[in-house]
């Protein structure tokens, strides 16, 4: 075998040990995902994002409430917010 | 919600993960299971941290590879959420999940909260998981949402504009529609 032959040999052979390392990784990458959870609420994600209407309830965003929850440093804040009402009301579609 | 914080969290190193609890789905919506949700959102942005991987392959080599169970998961969010600066969690529609998922996923929150002080929790739901919530969360603050006439009149607006039968509507009839139902829903 020619000196240039086997240095393309060993550059693919290497490639391809490359390749299956990276697919392994993947492979399990995507069991641990599945080991953590079943469930993809980043899809109910993309279907909430679809039907809104962006205007719609951004006074919320705009309390008081909100603003310090969100902006406050660690430990001088509440950390639980909760925004209640019935049915229907759109608590879902705040953007 | 989860939308907004993401525009603000844009280039910070700040985490937003959401859940959407759902009566259809209440036997998969375990505790487990939603937490877990939240640790592949954080894997899906960040990469899978070393310490989870870690314990993936020990439970894999165990009899019929092991299940992942709560206090692990608690564990793992604990540990995942130090390197941040601050992580959000929203959580939609509590009332949904059954009772008992419900008060050990509050709970759970509970604990993550205490020691992860840069952890924010936004729950949304109806007014009757109120006392639940207080129960783990005594000062946690609440907002009312009710629909404000504005935000009914834009709904309406975007409803009009997109119906499949504009002509079975006269201006009048349109101009009643805009009139009459943010009345009666304001008065409800």
């Amino acid at each position: 075998m020619l000196p240039g032959r086997q240095q393309v040999t060993g550059n693919i052979n290497s490639f391809n040990s490359t390749i299956n390392f990276i697919s392994e990784v993947d492979a399990e990458g995507r069991q641990i995902m599945q080991w953590l959870s079943p469930l993809e609420p980043q899809q109910r994600h993309q279907g909430v994002r679809i039907d809104r209407l962006d205007s719609v309830g951004n006074w919320v965003l705009e309390t008081n409430e909100f603003r310090k929850w969100r902006d406050t440093e660690d430990g001088r804040v509440e950390p639980v917010l909760f925004c209640c009402g019935d049915p229907g009301v759109g608590k879902t579609y705040l953007r | 919600m989860i939308d907004s914080l993401c525009d603000q969290a844009a280039g910070k190193d700040v985490a937003v993960v959401g859940l959407y609890c759902d009566f259809l789905a209440q036997q998969e919506q375990s505790t487990t299971n939603m937490l877990g949700a939240i640790l592949k959102q954080l894997a899906s942005r960040g990469g899978i941290p070393e310490h989870i991987r870690e314990a993936f392959q020990k439970a894999k080599r165990e009899f019929g590879g092991r299940g992942l169970r709560l206090p692990a998961v608690v564990e793992f969010l604990k540990k995942t959420t130090t390197s941040l600066e601050r992580m959000f969690i929203c959580i939609d529609a509590l009332d949904e999940l059954v009772p008992k998922h419900r008060r050990e996923l509050l709970r759970s929150l509970q604990e993550i909260v205490c020691t992860s002080p840069n952890m924010r929790v936004l729950l949304t739901g109806r007014p009757h998981t109120d006392d639940e919530i207080v129960e783990c969360f005594n000062t946690a603050v609440r907002i009312p949402v009710i629909p404000i006439q504005d935000d009914i009149r834009s709904y309406l607006e975007m409803r009009l504009e997109i119906d499949t039968t504009p002509k079975a509507m006269d201006d009048e009839f349109r101009a009643e529609i805009m009139r009459v139902i943010p009345e009666k829903i304001s008065e409800m």
